[in-house]
């Protein structure tokens, strides 16, 4: 798993971090049991404040992404996941929205909009099934 | 010390050089554990305001005040919680590295013996080499350790980087936040005035830009990457009578544009998008830029 930080996404620092490690749980870029990078190395080569990365590692744990295993470090959680169906969906639509607005600003149309998100959908699951069959 | 009170408080500061109002009527908080970016200009200001918080000058009127304290009344009690590198180092010359190691670690009632082994390895510093052989590099490394091994509770940084290669100056970053930061984060402060705002981009919680000794912007980094934001639009001709008001700053060049905005990039966003343009993007400012951009800003005010 490689993080990175993007300034001018005018998203919060930390909030890259958990959307980044979210993505590489759900995609297999990190599995069930992997430690997390600790949070002075990862601070010191993204050059970020070393707090950005405590707070993300914080988040991830208050939505039970991730454990913290006292004297060992953070770990990604087996995926049950301890939302309700309402507050994943919540979760969902309001980065389903952030893209409904980018297509809008890029006058991408509904067929247009759609069409992509199924293809987003097919090359993620061929990516998890990959993943699976190598295992 | 109650935990909430802030570490850096400056109240209406002002410091004149004869007729020069070089910090005039400045105000800022620096809460503990954060990182706190001071920019501005060539002759802003910045280091008078550090040098009265350091009581290397006095205010003419105002307060600065560290940890609740006085600096020139409680100097001592602040100094020895303070660690301040300045742009510019200077050691004696005659004295090697871990003498003048020693020399610095004789002031403090605290020294990181580990940290200390831990960064001259680090920055490949030999011990034994005197400090008039040393690069300038070399110097601002060796007045990090010295800054870093009594683990100050405040890290005060003047230009630190400034004239660095850029190798040293990352290494330089890493080491604040690592060797520095992590050991006690929630204790952990930095003040750090600079130019070079891409390279501690990462690092800023929070930051005021000083304009002629007076603060022109205070915001917390996200939320000003956030308010701050760049429009880039293309269109098949350039449009006529697009009302931008409210907008920072409009770059056009035929049919393209190029639009700085302050917290309304939505409604520009909508009224570009009525012009059904052919291409139509928007990010955020960075630091750097939020800094550049604040000079029209000022123009705008006056």
């Amino acid at each position: 798993m490689l993080l990175q930080i993007d300034f001018k996404s005018g998203k919060p620092v930390y909030l890259q971090l958990v959307d980044q490690i979210r993505y590489a749980a759900a995609s297999g870029g990190l599995r069930a049991g992997e430690p997390l990078p600790s949070i002075r190395p990862l601070a010191e080569e993204l050059r970020v404040n070393r707090n950005t990365v405590a707070k993300a590692y914080a988040e991830l744990e208050n939505q039970g992404v991730v454990e913290t295993v006292p004297g060992k470090g953070c770990f990604l959680k087996e995926s049950n996941s301890p939302f309700t169906k309402s507050a994943r969906q919540k979760i969902l639509t309001k980065e389903i929205d952030e893209a409904v607005v980018a297509a809008h600003h890029l006058q991408v149309d509904r067929d247009a909009f759609l069409a992509l998100v199924k293809e987003r959908l097919d090359s993620f699951e061929r990516k998890v099934k990959e993943k699976s069959d190598n295992d | 010390m109650n935990t909430d009170s802030p570490v850096i408080e400056i109240q209406n500061l002002s410091r004149r050089y004869g007729k020069l109002d070089a910090v005039n009527g400045l105000t800022l908080n620096v809460r503990a554990g954060k990182c706190y970016g001071f920019f501005g200009r060539n002759g802003a200001g910045k280091t008078t305001t550090i040098k009265c918080l350091l009581n290397l000058l006095r205010p003419n009127s105002g307060t600065a005040r560290v940890f609740g304290l006085d600096p020139e009344k409680n100097e001592v009690a602040v100094k020895s919680r303070i660690a301040y590198v300045p742009d510019l180092v200077a050691f004696y010359p005659w004295m090697t590295v871990r003498g003048t190691l020693e020399y610095l670690a004789s002031f403090r009632k605290h020294w990181n013996n580990d940290i200390e082994a831990d960064l001259l390895r680090r920055f490949q510093l030999d011990p034994k080499q005197k400090a008039s052989h040393l690069s300038k590099g070399q110097r601002t490394q060796l007045a990090l350790i010295g800054a870093i091994c009594p683990e100050p509770e405040l890290l005060v940084l003047d230009e630190p980087t400034s004239g660095l290669d850029p190798i040293v100056r990352r290494e330089f970053i890493e080491t604040v936040i690592g060797a520095y930061q992590s050991g006690d984060p929630g204790r952990r402060t930095v003040f750090v005035s600079t130019h070079l705002i891409s390279e501690f981009e990462g690092l800023i919680d929070e930051f005021t830009i000083i304009e002629q000794g007076r603060e022109l912007l205070t915001m917390d980094a996200d939320a000003a990457r956030g308010r701050f934001r760049k429009i880039h639009a293309r269109f098949a001709q350039a449009p006529a009578q697009l009302d931008l008001s409210g907008a920072l700053n409009v770059k056009q060049n035929g049919r393209e544009m190029e639009i700085l905005t302050n917290g309304n990039s939505e409604q520009l966003l909508e009224k570009l998008k009525a012009r059904s343009p052919e291409e139509l993007r928007c990010e955020s400012l960075s630091l750097e830029e939020i800094f550049v951009a604040s000079d029209i800003m000022k123009r705008a005010k006056a």
